[in-house]
């Protein structure tokens, strides 16, 4: 039963895409994670002039800035286009008016939102290593790449996005807004996350809200796996505070979720 | 008065084959209406989803172009015109959307009119007047959200005569309301053609709604005109076909044989058939009495006698079946 | 003219009613610009900014430099979400009235536009004077100037909102038009580092977007004393753009009608 719904719900949501997407939709994705690398190189190169501060290296244990926002931005680009699709799956068929037939089937969401993911990962992975070649142009270079460090790095930012997903689906079937709500959390995400400078930077309520977001911590262990600079007692420590925090999302997230869903259908009747 | 004469809109669809391959495919909406709308009179325009009825009243409403035919709008031609049309006609449609749920009616009314340009005096007069009419006076300053499905479309019928226009289209206007509500809005439709001389389409695809309104009726299909002419003439045509389903116990091909031969005595234009062990019979004679009668010659015990009420779909099949036999002929 | 100003105004009612109609709409237009502002600001801090080529800025004035440019970005990047919004009417069928009635589409377009740009950026430019205010001694502002670089400011800003309206409302895939037109404004137009160091092929696409001219005009104006003869290009610059933007949208309507005309669909790219 579970297996037969991740399938399903692959096999239609790969036909949707297929059909109603065209290839601009991907490549407006990798535009976007072209901007920020952009923006960072024009920042380092031309604006600032490679100078960086002093206390850049001593926090991130690194000198190279570019690839320490690259991988970042990489990592932007892996979240953004999870939650766009996992999340706004739910309000899309709250739209076309899919999501009363959809509730009625008595299939478990977790099914359901899997398959949306896997089938997304899928197609984010190929996403991201076409950004990360444009990465390589602008300077992204790997110092020290720990195959170990890396695997765990990308299942617990599966996981952890998965979560994130979730409470940002949620948030939208509440508010029935997508635009503003995926927009703000992902601006929120780039300021708090330490996407393309450390969060220390940040004044002491920023930086709590960027350490209970998981992103963080993915980020970070990602930076480690490929760029070294952090010793391996702290990436295990990082891997299990951001495994624990994931599953605090998800566990959040799934009640959440089918309480949002009722609410969703009721401002739909009235 | 509004007069089209062979009417044809072909579009030019793309289809989409893959990932990267489509191609391009003609479909004929409307292939060839003429029809013609007085002052005063409510025509009807009956047919099947998809007949060609929404692309028509888009072409009488200036919205798209005919690829061929004339349009004459009191004389003048529309085709060439389109902005003086708008000025006098204005078009409401059925369902909820196509107002703002989060204005109130007074305030939707006055978006519309700023759009027709109104001298502010005139429209606060007109505004308040038009949702008298509609009953909505007491509603004018509620959210549109929070109205019922009838109170959404009554607003709608102001908002359609918001520019006081001459010629209203109304496109399927009583879709899914209950009985109650419709029959309001076809007594406010018979207002706005009788006392206030409005020039009236109205589409639908419900035979009684068109049977209790229209002056005049163009029955399409497949974008053409199948039959037209007062409610009278067709009243014989479509409206007084009665439809029987009659079965009887043991029935088989022989007795429905029988039954074929004794209705052709009565009826030799009856359309019989049998299907799932059931006799259809559509005829424009009563037949009810016959069935009964026949039952009780060959000595038959009754299953079933049952007369139902006329459907567009039948007549529809039925006339475009008499059409292909007119033309071979 | 006063048919016109009726429905631009009509048009502006009833965006507002219909969608900027609860406060939270005001406070979640302002959170977004402002996560933005704070992330290239703090982005500085891994930077030496006294390091940088452009003279006029330095690390007492960089805030400044900064919210200038965001809070200038907020009234271009409003329009967006407004017109996506906009672009709904058509599966609403609202659209459809609005063409089937004599009004001015431009009229139409203008009205949405102005609602959405003011509405949008209000909270953000009141956060904006703020800092402004209270970092005043390190501002060097040309009083006059400023005042001719604002009428031409709001003059762009509503024109870009109606190009954008016209082409949110007559195109199928919105998502990628932000892709191309919105997103890359940030970096492009020089919101967080300035043109003027760019490379030259970035320079050239910098040049694509309003928000580059005026938004320098801005900065001179407000940073570094400029007078309206030394700004003459850049305002010549803005007010050729100005005639582009209205021509460009003149041709999508007029475009639009026609094909909607022929095909029923208001849909064109």
């Amino acid at each position: 039963m579970e297996y037969k719904v991740l399938k399903a719900t692959i096999t239609k949501e790969f036909q949707v895409r297929l059909r109603a997407y065209p290839i601009s939709f991907m490549v407006g994705c990798i535009l976007t994670s072209f901007y920020t690398t952009f923006g960072a190189w024009l920042m380092y190169h031309y604006f600032f002039r490679g100078q960086l501060s002093d206390s850049f290296t001593g926090l991130t244990g690194t000198s190279d800035y570019m690839s320490y926002a690259i991988v970042g931005s990489l990592m932007y680009l892996f979240v953004v286009r999870t939650c766009l699709n996992v999340s706004r799956t739910l309000m899309t068929e709250l739209w076309e008016g899919t999501l009363e037939s959809l509730m009625l089937a008595p299939f478990r969401r977790v099914a359901y939102f899997l398959g949306n993911m896997l089938l997304q990962t899928i197609t984010t992975f190929g996403e991201t290593a076409i950004a990360a070649i444009i990465g390589v142009v602008f300077g992204l270079r790997i110092h020290e790449f720990n195959l170990i460090e890396f695997v765990v790095a990308v299942l617990i930012s599966l996981y952890c996005f998965f979560g994130v997903s979730l409470i940002l689906g949620c948030v939208m079937l509440y508010t029935r807004n997508t635009y503003i709500t995926q927009n703000t959390l992902f601006t929120a995400m780039f300021l708090v996350c330490g996407i393309t400078f450390p969060k220390e930077y940040l004044p002491f309520g920023l930086k709590v809200l960027g350490s209970i977001i998981p992103v963080t911590d993915c980020v970070s262990i990602m930076r480690a796996s490929l760029l070294g600079g952090m010793p391996q007692a702290q990436v295990v420590k990082l891997a299990i505070k951001a495994l624990a925090v994931g599953t605090v999302y998800i566990a959040m997230g799934m009640p959440l979720m089918k309480h949002a869903e009722r609410i969703a259908l009721e401002k739909m009747e009235g | 008065m509004i007069e089209v004469r062979n009417l044809k809109k072909t579009y030019d669809v793309k289809r989409r084959d893959g990932l990267f391959k489509s191609h391009r495919e003609k479909v004929e909406a409307v292939k060839d209406i003429s029809m013609r709308i007085e002052a005063g009179q409510i025509v009807g325009l009956l047919g099947i989803n998809g007949a060609g009825k929404t692309t028509t009243i888009k072409m009488l409403t200036t919205l798209i172009e005919p690829t061929a035919g004339s349009y004459s709008f009191d004389g003048l031609d529309a085709i060439a015109h389109p902005t003086e049309v708008k000025k006098q006609i204005n078009m409401i449609a059925g369902g909820e959307r196509m107002i703002y749920w989060r204005l109130t009616a007074y305030e939707n009314l006055w978006y519309y009119g700023q759009l027709y340009g109104i001298e502010n005096v005139i429209l606060k007069q007109r505004i308040e007047k038009l949702l008298k009419l509609v009953g909505l006076e007491d509603k004018a300053n509620i959210p549109v959200e929070t109205f019922s499905k009838g109170m959404k479309q009554r607003l709608q019928i102001a908002r359609g005569m918001i520019n006081d226009p001459k010629y209203i289209f109304l496109d399927e206007p009583t879709i899914g309301l209950d009985a109650v509500v419709t029959q309001e809005l076809h007594e406010e439709i018979m207002n706005l053609a009788k006392k206030q001389e409005k020039g009236i389409l109205l589409t639908s695809h419900y035979l009684s709604e068109v049977e209790q309104l229209c002056d005049y009726i163009y029955l399409v299909n497949n974008g053409e005109l199948i039959v037209e002419g007062t409610k009278r003439k067709l009243t014989d045509f479509v409206f007084l076909r009665n439809q029987y389903a009659f079965s009887t116990k043991g029935m088989d091909e022989g007795i429905y044989l029988k039954l074929k031969n004794h209705i052709g005595f009565v009826d030799k234009d009856a359309d019989v058939s049998f299907e799932g062990g059931k006799t259809l019979i559509t005829s424009k004679v009563e037949l009810s009495s016959k069935l009964a009668e026949f039952a009780l010659d060959e000595k038959l015990t009754i299953n079933e006698l049952h007369k139902m009420e006329p459907s567009l779909e039948q007549a529809v099949i039925k006339l475009s079946k008499e059409m292909q036999k007119e033309k071979m002929a | 003219m006063k048919y016109f100003l009726k429905v631009v105004w009509a048009e502006a009612v009833k965006q507002h009613r219909n969608y900027f109609n609860n406060w939270t709409i005001y406070i979640s237009l302002f959170i977004w610009p402002l996560f933005s502002f704070l992330s290239a600001y703090y982005s500085y801090s891994a930077f030496d900014v006294d390091g940088t080529l452009i003279s006029y800025i330095n690390g007492k004035n960089i805030l400044v430099f900064l919210m200038l440019g965001y809070m200038a970005m907020s009234f271009f990047r409003s329009v967006v979400q407004s017109a996506w919004n906009f672009s709904r009417e058509r599966q609403s069928g609202t659209l459809e009235y609005i063409y089937l009635s004599t009004a001015n589409r431009l009229a139409v377009l203008m009205g949405n536009a102005l609602s959405s740009v003011f509405e949008s950026a209000i909270v953000m430019l009141v956060f904006g004077m703020l800092i402004i205010i209270s970092n005043r001694d390190s501002i060097n502002v040309n009083t006059i100037s400023l005042g001719i670089v604002l009428i031409i400011f709001i003059a762009m800003a509503l024109l870009w909102g109606v190009f954008l309206n016209a082409c949110f409302l007559y195109s199928r895939d919105t998502d990628f038009l932000f892709t191309i037109l919105e997103e890359p404004m940030e970096i492009f137009a020089g919101v967080k580092v300035p043109i003027m160091i760019f490379p030259a092929w970035a320079k050239i696409v910098s040049f694509i977007f309003p928000l580059t001219y005026v938004l320098e005009a801005l900065r001179q104006v407000m940073l570094n004393d400029a007078s309206v003869s030394s700004l003459s290009n850049i305002l010549f610059a803005c007010i050729g753009i100005i005639i582009v933007l209205l021509s460009a949208t003149l041709f999508t309507i007029g475009i639009v009608e026609k094909h909607m005309r022929k095909t029923g669909n208001v849909v064109l790219f």
